[in-house]
């Protein structure tokens, strides 16, 4: 029989490495084991839901489990359902693809006022994320806290018409909530200048397409460098864009120092700038979007600490980690693919030089898993996602988590 | 028909959709399918109809395994002239400024160092509703009846 391989996490690092794996060795057992009943991790609750067409790679991703034979083993928790040791104990190789779910914090007074808010707990709330906390009231003025991908996909959507979320997968709940928020003002911070910001240049560009808003960019500087210099001028273009009645105003260089307000409520953020000057901006909610951190059951930081080499990916003897789990929360889909191809080479061969040693059981030694959520029982909620879809969304997300469990494992009747 | 299939990728798609029309003419033609990133400029060969699948990344830019290509072409400039190639782009109409701008640079590259293209090139939409293969085997089905007659004719 064949090695037995276990990627803990089905995003885009853990299916990129099963591409990866199965394209050198299709003989390999190899299964993708989520804690969510539905597989693609980020594609599905972090890629923006007005950004279906970066959501194609899934269709390659099907093909592992369709054509490739790859096991998707859903709504098992590894570190909880399972223990890592146990898992380890049964794969020949283990590999830790669970990515990066907590927010990072700024640590400055003022971070638990009501009305602060992180980005990744307001983004899961708004792609309905079965985890996710209701969505919280933003008022009028939103001050966004960070420069990357993430901050600038809340900026667009919450600058957005609705119109202009037609043929999104934004669900009928967020939809309600962002057609209602009253927004007027929404001012989006940098910490860096401009010049060193992390967005992508084009998800600025794509701006300029908003019909609800004026845009104005304050301080984006100048850069020698050409990376920063083509941010800069992504900046330069959408500088007075359009009169609508939204604002959206884009700052730089300033370092958050305490955010303050009354009755427990944030009401002024408070910065100082390059020069040490005191700024102080007027808002009713403040959402940091600063990054990821490790979050869970699986004891990241102890693991990465004493990798036998963190560079490829290895941590011990048959355990290893890929994507942001081992390289930290930079990086976008296809960087994963990357990631993927020389970890796979590196397990392929590591596998080969172990010789021949007994066979491990791999998924059989779990009977439990009889009861996870197969490919199949995702391919029936996928389904009624999409049959579902009202006229102008191309899906509508089933946010439960007792209902996908319903229709994956057929329990009971689907719910309309 | 003796095809060189070859693809530019960033995150997969274009490879993908490349195997899947290497399956569709396997059988019938002669195809070798290669990452643009393991062909060289000097492997262009005038007997045979090169097919190229070619996404956009960022801000209309080639993607990353068709960088180096394209640089090794620019650097040493040889001249394509008599080589066919037909092309089909992969882009993302959500970013309309730089739409397909991956396959349409990769084109323009190609035919200012002398090759020809034959056919027009197909683009597939991301953001679109069709498949990027329902479009693609047509494409591919006419760009070989295309160039059965013109390379067939310049033997």
């Amino acid at each position: 029989m064949s090695r037995a391989v276990a990627i803990v996490g089905s995003g885009p690092s853990g299916c990129y490495l099963a591409q990866a794996l199965l394209k050198a060795a299709p003989e390999l057992r190899l299964d993708l084991v989520d804690r969510l009943p539905v597989p693609y991790g980020l594609v599905r609750y972090g890629v923006a839901p007005d950004h279906q067409g970066t959501k194609g790679v899934i269709r390659q991703f099907e093909r592992l489990f369709e054509r490739q034979g790859a096991g998707f083993v859903g709504n098992v928790a590894v570190g909880e359902d399972v223990g890592l040791d146990d898992l380890r104990a049964a794969y020949d190789a283990v590999v830790l693809a669970a990515g990066l779910s907590a927010d990072r914090t700024l640590g400055i007074a003022g971070e638990t006022l009501e009305g602060v808010h992180r980005a990744g707990r307001l983004t899961r709330a708004l792609y309905e994320h079965p985890d996710a906390e209701p969505l919280p009231e933003l008022g009028p003025r939103v001050i966004i806290m960070g420069n990357g991908n993430v901050a600038i996909d809340i900026v667009r959507l919450l600058a957005k018409t609705p119109d202009e979320l037609a043929g999104s997968d934004l669900g009928p709940v967020p939809s309600a909530w962002l057609a209602g928020s009253g927004i007027e003002e929404i001012e989006i911070v940098g910490r860096s200048p401009a010049a060193a910001a992390k967005f992508d240049a084009v998800m600025v560009k794509e701006l300029a397409k908003l019909e609800g808003v004026r845009i104005r960019v304050l301080g984006a500087g100048a850069s020698d460098d050409p990376e920063g210099a083509k941010k800069i001028a992504a900046l330069e273009a959408i500088d007075g864009h359009g009169a609508g009645p939204r604002r959206i105003t884009f700052r730089f260089g300033l370092t958050p120092m305490e955010l303050a307000g009354e009755g427990g409520r944030i009401s002024e953020a408070r910065f100082q700038d390059a020069q040490g000057r005191a700024i102080a901006l007027p808002c009713s909610a403040f959402v940091t979007a600063i990054g990821f951190g490790a979050e869970g059951v699986l004891p990241r930081d102890a693991l990465i600490g004493s990798a036998a080499d963190r560079e490829a990916g290895v941590l011990a003897p048959g355990l290893y980690a890929t994507g942001w789990f081992r390289r930290g929360p930079q990086g976008t889909i296809p960087d994963n693919r990357a990631d993927a191809q020389l970890l796979a080479t590196r397990i392929l061969a590591d596998l080969e030089a172990e010789g021949t040693p007994a066979q491990k059981p791999g998924r059989n030694a779990f009977p439990a898993w009889a009861r996870a959520v197969g490919y199949e029982g995702w391919k029936r909620i996928d389904a009624a996602e999409i049959a579902a879809a009202p006229e102008n969304r191309c899906r509508v997300k089933i946010a439960s988590r007792e209902t996908m469990l319903a229709l994956a494992l057929q329990t009971e009747e689907c719910p309309q | 028909m003796n095809i060189m299939l070859l693809y530019g990728t960033e995150t997969g798609n274009a490879e993908m959709l490349a195997e899947d029309i290497m399956a569709e003419l396997d059988g019938d033609h002669d195809v070798e399918c290669r990452n643009l990133s393991d062909f060289a400029p000097d492997e262009f060969d005038r007997s045979r109809l090169h097919m190229i699948v070619c996404s956009t990344y960022g801000d209309g830019e080639l993607p990353a395994s068709a960088q180096p290509f394209a640089e090794a072409l620019k650097a040493a400039a040889p001249s394509l002239s008599g080589i066919h190639f037909a092309i089909f782009g992969l882009g993302d109409s959500e970013y309309e400024e730089t739409f397909n701008f991956g396959s349409k640079g990769l084109a323009e590259l190609l035919a200012s160092h002398g090759a020809v293209q034959i056919g027009e090139r197909i683009t597939h939409d991301a953001s679109g509703s069709d498949m990027a293969e329902d479009l693609a085997f047509p494409w591919a089905a006419r760009m070989v009846a295309l160039a059965e007659e013109k390379i067939g004719e310049n033997a």
